[in-house]
């Protein structure tokens, strides 16, 4: 988790944050790009071939599927 | 209504924390799901022959098999190589094979239904055996 510790300073601009909750097309698009190293982080899984060797490869499955959640989660938000 | 800046401050770290806890919540989600699913999935390897068996069935078209009438009783082929081996016989033989091999009669009681004499049927079957029995040798020798 170490790695996305620089995201977590980096702050999405206000005015963004209030477009998303708006529904703005671009401004969501803007947030999903934001989240989306921690997104791949999440989804990524620890596979293995026959000999054993680690593969790590992205579920898109789930990558898309927590996208899906964060958008309609982003249109919930209450800006003040 | 207008937001001094601490308070954007804040929106903008309630946001940050909030998108985080929705994607990590959504993945804890996600991930009790697959448990969940695992304990009634079985992989199609890790099935026994018997448990494979039950998963599909064969349908059966009336059109797959040939039928031949005897005796008003309708009789299936399935075997294309027999079925034509069959209709090569005689009326007669093939009426005196199907009614022993395929509807299970005694010789008996196809003599009873062919007013024949016993032993004519039996002589019939076993000669049309030995006709089909070439017939399908000769096929097979091809």
């Amino acid at each position: 988790m170490n790695k996305h510790k620089s995201q977590n300073t980096i702050l999405l601009p206000f005015p963004v944050i209030r477009m998303a909750a708006d529904g703005n097309i671009d401004a969501i698009n803007a947030v999903l790009k934001h989240y989306e190293g921690y997104i791949a982080a999440l989804s990524t899984k620890r596979l293995y071939d026959e000999n054993g060797n680690p593969h790590l490869c992205v579920d898109e499955e789930l990558r898309r599927r927590l996208e899906t959640k964060l958008i309609t989660k982003i249109l919930a938000f209450k800006v003040a | 209504m207008e937001l001094s800046s601490s308070q954007r401050k804040t929106i903008r770290h309630q946001f940050d924390s909030f998108c985080k806890k929705v994607l990590r919540e959504e993945y804890r989600d996600c991930v009790r799901e697959a448990q969940r699913r695992l304990q009634y999935e079985i992989s199609f390897s890790e099935l026994s022959p018997q448990e494979l068996d039950q998963l599909y069935v064969m349908d059966e078209y009336s059109t797959d098999s040939n039928h031949f009438s005897v005796l008003g009783y309708d009789v299936a082929v399935k075997d294309d190589l027999v079925s034509t081996a069959l209709a090569a016989l005689s009326e007669q033989k093939r009426d005196i094979i199907l009614l022993s091999y395929f509807l299970d009669m005694t010789d008996q009681e196809i003599g009873e239904k062919l007013n024949m004499v016993r032993r004519t049927v039996q002589y019939q079957r076993t000669s049309s055996l030995r006709q089909l029995k070439k017939l399908l040798e000769g096929k097979a020798d091809e």
